[in-house]
């Protein structure tokens, strides 16, 4: 099985997420793949997103750690850098990356990208445009959605 | 004149009228140098150690630096002489080491940030930051960069915050080869395509780049390749003097637009000769019905109203039969005014058109005639040497570069001012004499050899007066397209507007 030769380095970040779990952050492998893992991120406070449960994958590629993790969304988000499949534009996961960077720290990015929405580099234009134009009423649409669909039931 | 010889200085001991010929083409130097792999390589290596040696820095380094100012030295050297300290941390080339290990013995085990194993200080590998990966990462690291593109040329340290070079020092050690050879051939192609005096030849799979030294001679940007590929520099196009580059481009993009459609719709439709419309033939007989409302019932030839088979022909041949198809249109202003900014356009156009494909006819003519009729010729007529039959290659020659000129002018004819008028009035009286002139060479060069190449007897004689005639139409020929492309240039300027 593929997960007999998984490398020292992806054995060690995951024993270490599961032994130190980063705030309001959890990350637990599969069972039939250790590549695939099950994410749980709190919306931080004082976000739009606080109260919300938002569930993840992360997958790491055969090229990890040369390639980034795919991470996306699962739980609806109504955010000008995730789009509707819960992609999410985060420059450490594609040209920023560094092998040198984790689990661990793509996680924390994604969480800050939760506090700190950029409407100025959108990957949702409707969204953007929404956030830009109106932002008391965007915050409302994505605390409606966080109550919605990460209410955590 | 043969063609490799082209490129060089070249004095022929045949006879002095091609001496002279030749060196009064290559009186003035060359505008440009065609330079193979290895040349670029030298010139690339030179401005390397150029900079290494200025800024006092290392070859890698300099390697380094050199993309990120588009490979311009003087540039480089003037900013790094405004402030070094800003250059060198925007490329990353730092001094000092930003980390340090205190370490016991050279063989403490240090963990690499990368694959999480430990290794002994001394076998891991860092850039001038010292931040340490283990050998195996490194290589896995550059690898991806390299694999994925010419951004390998700006690669930095892999811990995250860290802005430290990775050049071709630390790479050529580390990676294989083959791996090596695809980075230095990033760079190589970066030094081509970053720099805006030496452009890749854009025939297909030639390697060659084209180095445009200065206006010499002529101020024109034409320019051959070793490859025998000939094209303006400026625009990589086609030679097209006697317009600009802005004209080319603003030509070919319409064409682009317009051309399809206009081109086909002039092949193959014709107006219904009722309601004029464009109306294409897709059934065999020529007997046509507009569709509705106008169902108008025509002769697909003559385009006389159709009554039956049996009534009238029109297979005898009457000058301006045809005109019955430019009848007057009754329009509305509207479509009048869109009707003739298309009827002008396609005038243009189809010319334009037709000198190109003459052209490539003529090229085709001019192979035929080197590689069989010339050995023909020879053969059937005994007192000719090959030699001597230049006259017949340069007419060719002539006929390929003022079809070239003479396409260029239609498109030239399209965006001039049509308020001007004496302006138009000198281009189209200069563009009829060359274009007659021409027509009258390309047929001469067309038809008249024909007999030689089939006679079984010396036509010596005759022989000469073709010689004569064709080396007398060439010149004329040369001359009235000299005048154009002149003219032209000059955006005829001897007629006040």
């Amino acid at each position: 099985m593929a997960n007999s030769n998984l490398p020292r380095r992806i054995i060690k970040e995951t024993q270490r997420l599961l032994s130190e779990p980063a705030p309001g952050i959890s990350a637990s492998p599969s069972e039939e793949n250790m590549r695939y893992f099950n994410v749980m991120i709190l919306g931080p406070a004082q976000s739009p997103y606080e109260g919300g449960v938002f569930k993840l994958e992360l997958f790491l590629p055969e090229e990890y750690p040369m390639a980034p993790p795919k991470v996306r969304f699962l739980t609806k988000i109504y955010h000008p850098n995730i789009d509707k499949l819960g992609r999410i534009c985060l420059d450490i996961l594609k040209d920023k990356w560094s092998p040198a960077l984790q689990i661990r720290t793509v996680l924390l990015s994604v969480q800050a990208l939760l506090s700190a929405p950029n409407p100025d580099d959108p990957l949702s234009e409707n969204i953007a445009k929404h956030w830009k134009t109106n932002e008391g009423e965007a915050v409302d649409t994505a605390k409606e959605w966080t109550r919605l669909y990460a209410s955590g039931e | 004149m043969d063609e490799t010889d082209s490129d060089n200085y070249y004095y022929d001991d045949c006879d002095d009228d091609e001496a002279n010929l030749i060196e009064e083409e290559y009186d003035d130097q060359q505008n440009f140098t065609v330079l193979k792999e290895e040349e670029i390589a030298k010139l690339q290596e030179d401005d390397i150690t150029e900079v290494s040696t200025v800024l006092s820095i290392s070859q890698s380094a300099a390697s380094f630096l050199l993309p990120q100012f588009n490979w311009s030295v003087n540039k480089l050297n003037d900013e790094w002489f405004a402030d070094q300290d800003k250059i060198r941390e925007k490329a990353g080339l730092l001094e000092k080491p930003v980390v340090q290990f205190n370490l016991d013995s050279k063989n403490q085990m240090i963990t690499c940030g990368i694959c999480f194993e430990e290794y002994e200080y001394e076998s891991m590998s860092s850039a001038a930051c010292g931040h340490p990966f283990c050998g195996d990462c490194w290589r896995g690291y550059i690898s991806a960069a390299i694999n994925e593109g010419p951004a390998c040329l700006m690669l930095r340290c892999p811990e995250p915050s860290c802005r430290a070079a990775v050049g071709p020092d630390l790479i050529s050690v580390l990676v294989s080869q083959q791996e090596h050879d695809r980075y230095k051939h990033y760079l190589l192609r970066s030094y081509v395509e970053q720099q805006s005096k030496i452009k890749w030849c854009p025939a297909p799979d030639c390697k060659y780049a084209v180095k445009f030294d200065a206006f010499y001679g002529t101020r024109s940007y034409d320019v051959s390749c070793l490859c025998s590929h000939s094209y303006c520099w400026n625009c990589t196009e086609e030679n097209h003097r006697p317009v600009d580059c802005e004209t080319v481009r603003k030509w070919i993009l319409k064409n682009k637009d317009n051309s399809q459609n206009a081109q086909w719709i002039l092949v193959n439709t014709k107006p219904c000769p009722k309601c004029k419309r464009p109306i294409q033939k897709n059934q065999g007989c020529h007997h046509m019905t507009c569709t509705p409302p106008c169902r108008y019932e025509f002769c697909w030839y003559c385009l006389a109203k159709f009554e039956s088979y049996s009534v009238r022909c029109c297979n005898a041949y009457r000058a301006n039969g045809a005109d019955l198809a430019k009848m007057e249109l009754e329009l509305e202003p509207n479509q009048k005014k869109l009707k003739e900014y298309l009827d002008r356009y396609l005038h243009y156009f189809e010319r334009w058109a037709n000198n190109l494909s003459s052209k490539q006819r003529a090229a085709e003519s001019l192979d035929e005639l080197r590689s069989k009729h010339i050995e023909k010729l020879t053969e059937a007529q005994q007192y000719l040497s090959e030699l001597e039959l230049n006259f017949i290659t340069e007419a060719w020659q002539q006929i390929i570069e003022c079809r070239q000129v003479l396409q260029w002018s239609y498109a030239y004819g399209y965006y001039m001012p049509e308020d001007e008028r004496l302006k138009v009035e000198l281009f189209e009286h200069l563009q009829g004499h060359a274009e007659y002139s021409l027509e009258r060479l390309h047929k001469c060069a067309e038809t008249e050899l024909q007999p030689f190449l089939s006679s079984e007897d010396e036509l010596q004689e005759k022989f000469h007066e073709f010689r004569i005639k064709l080396t007398g139409l060439t010149k004329a020929t040369k001359d009235y397209f000299d005048k154009l492309v002149t003219a032209l240039e000059n955006g005829l300027s001897e007629v006040a507007v």
